[in-house]
């Protein structure tokens, strides 16, 4: 193990130890008046920076490793949202508006019985098997298509956010049986528990960190193999791994299921603790949304994708409500500075320090040869 | 003393008919001032011979703009006010029967607040006498298009009472659509007569005539008994099948339509897409600086317009155009939309895309942070919600053939699309700055080894692409919303039709443009639902690609990589 990797994991474990362990036991058990308590709605906040940093991995996962620029993780993450929240809706029982055993909407819309496709839904356990089991499904045809055909670069792009959008449409509709415009809220328990009380809301959290860390060390696992290699390779020339007799098809095929899944993990546990799953999280906005914060935090990384999402939605937690007028010109221009200028993110930022320190003060060091690189895209 | 002058005054008034013919207006005036005594009033307005006058009297009446004075002796004199109000809000009076100016004793002409006086009231029976007197007077007007309403409207009635009046004027009508309707009428109204032979013949005429809006008619006349059941069926199905020709007819004009709005937006993609290979997500925002031009100039002509963006203040000045001139605007703002977005486009090239020539992927990501932004920008500017855009009166009217409707906005768009294609080709094929943009786009460092300056013709090609963006805009404005968003509205779609017609093909944009109007319309029409039918077509360009991977139209090269 070299020293970096194994800086990494100190970092890694130190981060998580603050995360997992000293922020929840704050919460806990410090009283509130005191200075180092931390609030429910804080935990619950940082709950959805980790659910998200979730799909941040996903995202970098297919384009910072794979050169596929995916918009499609939107509705992955959305999907496995809607799995897990259609449990949630039916463990709401008759404390809805209507009273009734029917989720709210269904009433709202005139219908007497649960529709077939429902049912299951009672049981936790099918739940979370559809949470991985349909977005891996739509992933694994999709990809299956996109790929044989050699769909690739910015065509892959379109397609996906073709996708996504055709989904966010479908999901708008009412007859779709799935909440329509207003999607699904209000949920009140989960496994017998309130969701909203504290202890719910911070063992969430808890789950939602070791998930995150469990992605975290899956994919720096894999990307280490030698299927990472050969990822790595596509990415930089699709056709000279063709050429060298690999099937580019399966290799991408297999990470378009695997981010799939990661992302509709995602989505399930920030179903969980937003509280709200609705079709507007399905646009193809909301899939770029997630590609910037990979971008800035540092795409070809593990850590860069989760500091990148934790920071712009701080961001946005901020700026939302401190300027909204001018949340979206500062999102917008975030992207363009650090695709303009900074092509490897925040976390890029010490090593290009430390770059201009060297060239500046320690000028009379041999120039070292540098290795050829190919661009990323295409 | 007085009392017996008003009472030799009344009758004078009543004694008069018979020393000459009544105008409408006094008759309409005698009516007015008689109050409460419906069936008089009635008997009144029905006396007299329908005209333009007595129309508009009556119109005028029902809509409450006739004003009754007190007079001293409580009885009441019928008066109307002209329109212009002084600064106390006083309005000249005119006296009803005449049309001579209220007067004062001494000939002095009196103003009145229209807020003192209780305008003519009307109650439900004699609404109802007017609007028959008015329907009936309609056949008559001079105007075909309220003649056809008119005739219409007493057709749904289907009163037989009316149909001598409407057989009166089959033989003096001149206009064929308007006999049409003529004809269609007699026969709806036919269909309630007594006589089984009558409305036989008249169930016939109305599967000949084609006609849709009797379908209901004809359908509660299946449910009774006798020859007339037979008859109507086959008229039922006469229509059908008339229906089926207009929805054929209908969905074709309208596939037409919806495909030019795509080739229009998505022309300017293919140019910027398809010839430079950019990725411009901020092109549906170059789309909204046009639509947003055509806004602007609108107002200017108009009523002038405020902005006040960052806390700035921007008037701008009003042309106060009226008529024709006004009409204008649209003219004016073609090519000032055109401008407009090819500075923006060529702004945007000089400050982020030049950059990312090599960086498709990039040029994605950076060009959305710019409509991220751009679009903030508009609605910071012109406000969140849609602003309007009114259509010049030569782009709001339509034309109905054979119940085939064909607006002429969409006939326009049709129309300019084919313009635009032309002049493109044009473009490309027979001018230098064609020439040397195909050269750079096919092959860039032969070019400019040749001595082309390639950024200037990156940045032209570019300017070109956002210039047609900014056309489209400007027509979308004429058929749609425009909004801060209203380009989001058409990225997906224009980017669709690009890729399926093979990118770098600019005849392939215009097959695949058409082609998925037509397949949008026609599964709308089928499924009876356009959102169903958008996310068919997705679907099915998806599975197209997977036929034809590069598109309709595929653009050889010796390239690896493509």
């Amino acid at each position: 193990m070299s020293a970096q990797s194994r800086r990494e994991i100190w970092i890694a474990a130190t981060v998580a130890l603050v995360l997992l362990g000293v922020m929840p036991a704050l919460n806990a058990w410090v009283p509130e008046s005191s200075f180092f308590f931390i609030s429910n709605f804080t935990i619950n906040v940082w709950g959805k920076y980790l659910a998200y940093g979730i799909l941040a991995i996903s995202v970098d996962l297919l384009w910072g490793y794979t050169g596929l620029l995916s918009l499609g993780q939107a509705l992955f993450f959305s999907l496995g949202g809607y799995m897990l929240g259609m449990h949630l809706m039916l463990m709401i029982g008759k404390l809805g508006q209507y009273k009734s055993d029917l989720p709210d909407f269904l009433v709202f819309l005139g219908h007497t019985y649960l529709p077939a496709f429902w049912r299951p839904f009672y049981s936790l356990t099918f739940a979370a098997v559809m949470v991985f089991l349909l977005p891996m499904t739509i992933s694994a045809v999709f990809g299956l298509l996109a790929f044989r055909s050699r769909i690739k670069g910015v065509y892959f792009s379109i397609l996906t956010q073709a996708l996504t959008y055709g989904a966010s449409l479908m999901f708008f509709r009412n007859d779709m049986l799935m909440g329509g415009n207003n999607g699904f809220t209000d949920f009140k328990f989960m496994l017998g528990s309130d969701l909203r009380s504290a202890a719910t809301q911070r063992v969430l959290y808890i789950f939602t960190g070791i998930v995150l860390l469990g992605v975290y060390f899956g994919c720096r696992w894999l990307t280490r193999t030698k299927f990472g290699l050969v990822q790595r390779a596509i990415r930089d020339s699709e056709t000279r791994v063709l050429f060298s007799g690999y099937s580019a098809v399966q290799y991408k095929l297999f990470v378009f299921v695997i981010s799939a899944a990661i992302a509709a993990v995602g989505g399930a546990l920030y179903v969980a603790q937003v509280g709200i799953i609705n079709p507007s999280e399905m646009t193809p906005d909301k899939s770029l949304e997630a590609v910037v914060w990979v971008a800035v935090g540092g795409r070809g990384t593990l850590v860069g994708p989760i500091v990148g999402a934790v920071l712009v939605n701080a961001l946005k937690s901020w700026a939302t409500h401190a300027i909204p007028d001018l949340w979206l010109i500062l999102l917008g221009s975030l992207f363009l500075v650090v695709v303009l200028f900074l092509p490897k993110g925040i976390i890029s930022i010490p090593s290009v320090l430390l770059d201009f320190y060297k060239r500046r003060i320690k000028r009379p060091e041999p120039a070292e040869p540098t290795p050829v690189t190919t661009s990323s895209a295409l | 003393m007085r009392r017996l002058l008003v009472f030799l005054g009344f009758l004078c008034t009543v004694a008069l008919p018979g020393l000459r013919a009544e105008t409408p207006a006094e008759v309409v005036a005698k009516a007015v001032a008689l109050e409460d005594k419906t069936d008089e009033q009635i008997a009144l307005i029905k006396s007299l011979a329908p005209s333009p006058e007595l129309l508009s009297l009556l119109t005028l009446w029902k809509e409450g703009g006739i004003f009754l004075v007190d007079l001293p002796d409580k009885s009441k004199l019928p008066v109307l006010l002209e329109e212009a109000k002084d600064a106390d809000g006083k309005q000249a009076a005119l006296l009803l029967q005449s049309g001579k100016p209220y007067a004062d004793a001494d000939g002095k002409p009196l103003r009145l607040l229209a807020s003192d006086l209780s305008a003519a009231e009307t109650d439900s029976e004699l609404r109802s006498a007017m609007k028959s007197i008015l329907d009936l007077a309609g056949l008559a007007a001079p105007d075909a298009k309220s003649r056809l309403r008119a005739i219409e409207i007493v057709g749904m009635e289907q009163d037989l009472a009316k149909l001598p009046a409407l057989k009166e004027r089959t033989s003096s009508e001149l206009d064929a659509e308007v006999k049409h309707a003529l004809l269609e009428a007699i026969a709806l109204t036919e269909l309630k007569s007594a006589e089984p032979e009558t409305v036989v013949a008249a169930c016939r005429a109305l599967g000949e005539l084609g006609s849709i809006r009797s379908q209901d008619a004809l359908r509660l006349l299946t449910k009774e008994s006798g020859p007339q059941v037979k008859a109507a069926v086959e008229a039922l199905q006469k229509i059908e099948r008339h229906l089926v020709n207009v929805n054929f007819w209908g969905t074709l004009f309208r596939g037409l339509s919806l495909g030019s709005v795509l080739l229009v937006a998505a022309l300017g993609l293919a140019v910027t897409f398809g010839l430079m290979g950019v990725i411009n997500m901020a092109h549906g925002e170059m789309i909204a600086v046009g639509a947003y031009t055509t806004y602007v100039v609108q107002c200017v002509f108009g009523p002038g317009l405020e902005l006040s963006p960052f806390g700035l203040h921007i008037a701008l000045p009003s042309l106060k155009a009226t008529g024709w001139l006004y009409d204008c605007y649209f003219v004016v703002a073609i090519p000032l939309a055109f401008i407009t977005a090819a500075l923006a486009g060529i702004l945007l090239e000089r400050t982020v895309i030049r950059f990312l020539y090599r960086r498709p992927l990039e040029s994605l990501l950076a060009t959305w942070g710019v409509s991220l932004v751009v679009q903030q920008l508009f609605r910071l500017t012109f406000g969140a919600n849609n602003v309007q855009v009114a259509s010049p009166s030569w782009l709001s009217g339509n034309w109905t053939i054979h119940d085939v409707g064909i607006g002429w906005n969409r006939l326009f768009v049709i129309g300019f699309a084919a313009v635009i294609v032309v002049g493109i080709f044009q473009l490309l094929a027979r001018t230098p700055l064609g020439l040397l943009m195909r050269a750079v786009m096919q092959n860039r460092a032969m070019a400019a080894c040749m001595g082309v300056r390639t950024e200037r013709v990156n940045l032209l090609t570019f300017g070109l692409g956002s210039g047609l963006a900014g056309l489209a805009g400007a027509f979308l404005s004429q058929i749609g919303n425009v909004g801060p968003s209203l380009g989001q509205s058409y990225i997906v779609d224009a980017f669709m039709t690009v890729v399926v017609g093979g990118v770098g093909s600019i005849f392939g944009t215009i097959f695949s443009a058409l082609g998925i109007g037509m397949l949008d319309q026609t599964l709308q029409q089928v499924l009876g639902n356009p959102v169903l039918g958008k996310i068919l077509v997705l679907a099915g360009i998806i599975l197209f690609l997977q036929w034809r991977p590069a598109g309709l139209f595929v653009t050889r090269s010796r390239s690896l990589e493509n």
